[in-house]
């Protein structure tokens, strides 16, 4: 018994690098062989889910990405999906991007999504309006004035030569909004400055760090629905029934959550018969 | 696949495992890394801002293209000032004017910002950068004055409203919806959380019994957002794999395994190298 707790002792204090060896393989290893783990979509990503599906043909969606490529892993693979699920039903979408690095996001979700996959026509089935500086005073000019603040989309085009955007002149004109935020401007400044004056039924897409900030206006009826980092696209992936990058990356993501479960364990036993010993002496 | 894509493809596999060279210990890998990500960035961000927002919303406004001849000699010298600039800078103020569909008349209500950027500019000269602080000073009372509305409608009001909860008309308990039980906790949880930050009575006796629940409640807020700091970690780990797998492939002719392999290689030959001289 007495070794046993030497070697849990001595293990307790293992060089840092090991860990992160550890960590690595074992994401790196369900890439390489998946498991096929299964994905139950939560209350929250259900809600968003069920927000698009009341949409109907020819409404108009709102989608601001506000993300980058640090985040793109999280972000991307729900923004993919969710524009899917909106393209499925005929819903014109608009995107704004209130990152720089936003943009090109939009760029390359589109091209997979709205070009490759639905054969969309740009200009009439969806567009990119682009980015502008100013974060929260860009959503209240969106609120006031999208014209005051576009008037040319990311391709230069007038937007007054842009046929879907006949008679759309302000937030209150679209029937949902769609934030896929990594932070700031992003979520709660679209709830604060749009969906709390409008009323336009709104959800969000964030990071994992960000669920907790965003969930009180998630709890309390502001935003209906949220996904949160990979397993919220994942989740919302399976909801539409079409697989895809954050499908494929859950398998490493549960196994390295159990790894890191055990690590935290394993340390906590280690600290607790650690002082014992010390106490003991 | 065309040359620059593999290029691209080499460079970002020299970047991620230069950061993730860091691990390891401090070395140049991840110095340079660290310098060209915080270079690119700034760059990158300020291009984008200038060619967004300041080229066509605030040079747009100020010299757009005018209807006909200019006429007057007030706008001949406003456009006169444009010609300059132009003859300086033409790929920014290109000839005739800036068509971004802001109309034909010039917005002079935007010198307002324009001189206000250019004071903020100022805090660079030593002996006017007191002017800096009139461009500081509007953007935040503008910024405090904009948040203060919002913060009151969102997060005060539309807070109290859905901590304000029901007990009729639901089950005691249910794992998935709304419930007696779930709306109790919220209750118990608010009340109790706000009672801990309040000061101006010692938290001792029942009212620290109380104030300790509101502890817990905040240990395991706290425990949930490291739980999800460590699962937005994962994942982003799973992306920066994701792409090495793929650059790894022979399509980029073997970039992750390449970069690898030199990187191992040059940091072994460093860290021998940097313990010699130490030795010595």
């Amino acid at each position: 018994m007495e070794k046993f707790l030497d070697f849990i002792v001595r293990a307790g204090s293992l060089d840092r690098r090991i860990i992160f060896v550890v960590i690595a393989l074992v994401v790196i290893l369900p890439l390489f062989f998946p498991l096929g783990l299964p994905i139950r979509p939560t209350n929250s990503s259900q809600d968003v889910y069920n927000a698009v599906e009341e949409l109907e043909a020819g409404d108009k969606a709102l989608v601001s990405f506000e993300y980058g490529p640090s985040t793109k892993p999280e972000i991307h693979p729900m923004a993919i999906a969710l524009l899917r699920h909106l393209f499925e039903k005929d819903v014109k979408v608009y995107i704004t991007c209130l990152w720089p690095d936003g943009q090109f996001m939009a760029m390359e979700a589109l091209e997979q999504v709205a070009d490759n996959q639905y054969n969309k026509v740009y200009g009439e089935d969806y567009v990119l309006l682009g980015y502008r500086p100013g974060a929260e005073a860009v959503i209240k000019g969106l609120v006031s004035n999208i014209r005051k603040v576009f008037t040319v989309d990311s391709q230069g085009n007038f937007l007054d030569d842009i046929p879907m955007m006949v008679g759309v002149n302000q937030v209150k004109d679209f029937d949902y909004l769609f934030s896929a935020s990594a932070g700031y401007p992003g979520t709660v400044e679209w709830v604060q400055y749009a969906a709390d004056p409008t009323g336009v039924t709104m959800s969000t897409g964030t990071t994992s760090i960000q669920v907790n900030e965003v969930m009180p206006y998630v709890q309390s009826g502001q935003i209906v629905g949220i996904l949160g980092g990979m397993p919220g696209a994942a989740e919302y992936e399976s909801l539409i029934g079409q697989a895809g990058i954050g499908t494929s990356g859950m398998d490493a993501q549960s196994v390295a959550h159990l790894v890191i479960v055990g690590f935290i364990i394993f340390g906590n036993i280690s600290f607790f018969v650690e002082r014992r010993r010390s106490k003991k002496y | 696949m065309n040359g620059s894509e593999i290029f691209g493809a080499w460079v970002a596999v020299f970047l991620t495992f230069g950061i993730f060279s860091y691990l390891y210990k401090d070395n140049p890998f991840y110095k340079i890394s660290e310098h060209v990500f915080v270079g690119v960035s700034a760059g990158y961000w300020m291009a984008m801002a200038f060619w967004t927002q300041v080229q066509p919303n605030l040079f747009g406004r100020l010299w757009p293209v005018p209807e006909g001849e200019i006429s007057g000699f007030f706008m001949k010298a406003w456009y006169g000032i444009y010609n300059f600039f132009g003859f300086v800078l033409p790929s920014v103020f290109p000839d005739g004017g800036i068509d971004k569909g802001h109309g034909h008349d010039p917005h002079f209500m935007y010198i307002l910002p324009f001189a206000l950027g250019i004071m903020m500019l100022l805090s660079v000269a030593s002996k006017l950068s007191w002017l800096a602080r009139l461009g500081i000073a509007y953007t935040v009372g503008m910024a405090a004055g904009l948040r203060a509305y919002a913060f009151l409608n969102s997060n005060v009001l539309g807070q109290i409203k859905g901590s304000a909860v029901s007990f009729v008309d639901m089950p005691f308990f249910s794992l998935t919806g709304v419930s007696v039980f779930n709306n109790l906790i919220i209750l118990v949880g608010t009340i109790t959380g706000l009672l801990y930050f309040y000061f101006s009575k010692e938290h001792k006796g029942s009212f620290g019994k109380v104030t300790r629940v509101g502890i817990y409640f905040l240990m395991i807020s706290f425990g949930a957002s490291f739980g999800f700091a460590v699962m937005g970690r994962i994942s982003l780990l799973i992306g920066r794999f994701t792409d090495l797998i793929t650059y790894g492939s022979s399509t980029y002719n073997y970039a992750s395994l390449w970069v690898l392999v030199l990187m191992i290689v040059l940091l072994a030959v460093w860290t021998f190298k940097g313990d010699k001289e130490v030795a010595s």
